[in-house]
């Protein structure tokens, strides 16, 4: 009987064997293709203190993790709700005396406290890879490129990259288009909504053109070139050009300057991942600044999960039929020949109802 | 590249009226069927092939949209700023459906609340709390979804937080405005994803942007 105890709390789901078995795939393909990359794995742990997890890059909360007191240390502890900081931390002491730039990615799950209003999942699979020891035009491109190669290997067809350049208020507020601090927020906010109207109301009419330097990539590229900053933007527009160069025609490429969603601490470069038709994005990534030891880095993760959809069905695979007293060597013999096998317990089984479509009968495998 | 069909959202009501010349002046044009009111339908097409649209109520719009099921809508940003989704863009002011949020009490009503704590009742508790909050009381939200006017005659709350145009239904009801929210238009709304991976998105917020700059220079040259 199922009883209200058997329910999963909001926004925490089984995966049953089908999507199961897609996730897994998807997670080695990726993380396959980001080794070809040149990149070590590393497994950080799920739970950590609190203040490693929260103070290792600007900007983020510690506010929406799962939260409790180590009853060892008496200190607060947490529960990841994204490994990167935990790869700024192995970096900043474990790692620390390794020759830069390291390449290091992971693969693992994450989780936070409080879903977001629009999409309910508390918990998720987060892939990805961090270049630490530079935040270059060419560590951007490399990380761009190893992101689309990871996302191509586990079979995600029409990606799209979205630029974006996040610390871009900051510095136009400190040069060019001065906005005390209160002002930049709200300009921040408005600009986050790309709210025209709400923009002019806060007195950001500078920023004005910035919204419409949104779009398809060339086309947005020179419509910011056409904000007059002072040069404050020229470097990072020639950066821009050149990532934009080195992904060519492997993914359809956009631009939105002031898109600050999910970039709570890159610095002057940020991309995010979307392909197809899927509704959400499927990963981000970016520059930013290791706490602790200051260490410039650029990587990426993205979210299998929202991948998911996006896959082709599996094929429907074989599996051999063992029927009781079988001959366990040549079983083993074929298991080595890349059959998966189901073994009898009891003479009365259907083994086209466990799923098998072959029978082992005299060392051959024969169709059922 | 996505090539399904686009669903446009506009709201019922008031709005949708001064919205529809905007809208067909862009080139979306609803089918014939749409203006009659006897017409149960919830979708409809329009004169383009791949786009339909959907009459929903004013929240559900940013609801649609935000969440990716309609790509883009037409809503008061008085919705936007209740819901404060993260995946809505709202880059054209249309300029159109002018009116504004405000605090109203009753006329020879005593002042029930406490200088650190408020009762109101609303159809925007988000909004509400964060005005108060940003003077540093404590709002209480009754969440109602409509006749708020009723609220601080019958006791309900003592003061109430409503869209304001004419000030008719307040002077009716023997309330009087006491602080001005927000002033609200109606702006055009799209789909964070849906404008970076759909270029037919991008282009009917372009059409758009074009159509609200040729009205307000038309206004300033009249």
């Amino acid at each position: 009987m199922t009883t209200t105890d058997d329910l999963l709390p909001e926004g925490l789901a089984d995966n049953l064997p089908a999507d199961s078995a897609m996730l897994g795939r998807a997670m080695r393909a990726a993380l396959d293709a980001m080794d070809a990359h040149g990149y070590d794995r590393v497994s950080p742990p799920l739970v950590e203190f609190e203040k490693s997890l929260g103070h290792r890059m600007d900007g983020l909360q510690t506010r929406a993790m799962f939260r409790f007191v180590d009853p060892a240390s008496l200190r607060t502890l947490a529960l990841r709700s994204d490994i990167t900081p935990q790869i700024g931390r192995i970096a900043a002491t474990a790692l620390s005396a390794r020759v830069r730039p390291l390449r290091l990615c992971y693969a693992g799950e994450v989780t936070r406290i409080a879903a977001d209003q629009l999409d309910p999942v508390r918990q998720r699979l987060q892939v990805g890879a961090e270049l630490i020891g530079s935040d270059s035009v060419a560590a951007a491109s490399e990380v761009v490129l190893t992101a689309l190669a990871a996302l191509e290997a586990v079979g995600v067809e029409n990606l799209s990259v979205d630029f974006t350049l996040p610390d871009l208020v900051t510095t136009l507020a400190a040069g060019p288009f001065p906005l005390d601090e209160e002002q930049a927020d709200a300009v921040r906010r408005e600009l986050d909504a790309k709210d025209a109207g709400g923009l002019k109301a806060v007195g950001g009419d500078a920023y004005l053109p910035l919204i419409h330097a949104a779009g398809p990539f060339p086309d947005a590229l020179d419509r910011l070139r056409a904000v007059d900053a002072g040069g404050a933007l020229e470097s990072r527009i020639a950066g821009l050009e050149q990532i934009a160069a080195a992904v060519g025609n492997r993914a359809r490429i956009t631009l939105d300057p002031t898109e600050r969603h999910g970039f709570e601490y890159q610095s002057w470069f940020g991309f995010t991942l979307y392909a197809g038709d899927a509704r959400g994005a499927l990963g981000r990534g970016g520059t930013y600044l290791i706490r602790g030891t200051d260490e410039p880095a650029t990587g990426f993760s993205i979210y299998l999960g929202q991948a998911l959809p996006l896959l082709p069905a599996a094929e429907p695979r074989a599996m051999l039929y063992l029927p009781l007293g079988h001959d366990g060597e040549g079983a083993a013999r074929l298991r080595g020949e890349g059959w998966r096998t189901l073994a009898a317990l009891s003479d009365d089984e259907d083994p086209c109802a466990l799923g098998c479509t072959h029978r082992l009968e005299s060392g051959e495998a024969i169709p059922l | 590249m996505p090539q399904s069909d686009l669903t446009f959202a506009v709201p019922k009501g008031r709005l949708l009226d001064d919205a529809l010349p905007v809208m067909e002046r862009a080139g979306v044009v609803p089918e014939a069927g749409f203006h009659d009111k006897a017409n149960r339908a919830l979708c409809f097409a329009t004169t383009r092939e791949d786009l339909r649209l959907i009459r929903v109520r004013a929240f559900d719009v940013a609801t649609f949209v935000a969440h990716g099921a309609a790509q883009i809508g037409i809503v008061g940003s008085d919705v936007i700023e209740e819901f404060d989704y993260s995946d809505l863009y709202a880059p054209v002011d249309l300029d159109i459906g002018h009116c504004h949020l405000a605090v109203a009490q009753a006329v020879d009503g005593e002042d029930t609340d406490g200088a650190s704590h408020v009762r109101v009742a609303t159809k925007y508790p988000n909004i509400t709390r964060r005005f108060y909050e940003r003077a540093g009381v404590q709002a209480e939200c009754v969440k109602l979804n409509g006749a708020m006017e009723l609220a601080p005659s019958l006791g309900l709350a003592g003061r109430i937080v409503d869209l304001v145009s004419t000030g008719r239904t307040l002077k009716q009801n023997g309330l009087v405005e006491t602080q001005r929210i927000l002033d609200i238009t109606a702006r055009l709304i799209v789909n964070r994803a849906a404008l970076k991976t759909d270029a037919r998105v991008a282009e009917l917020v372009e059409t758009f942007r074009r159509e609200a700059e040729a009205r307000a220079n038309e206004k300033a040259t009249a």
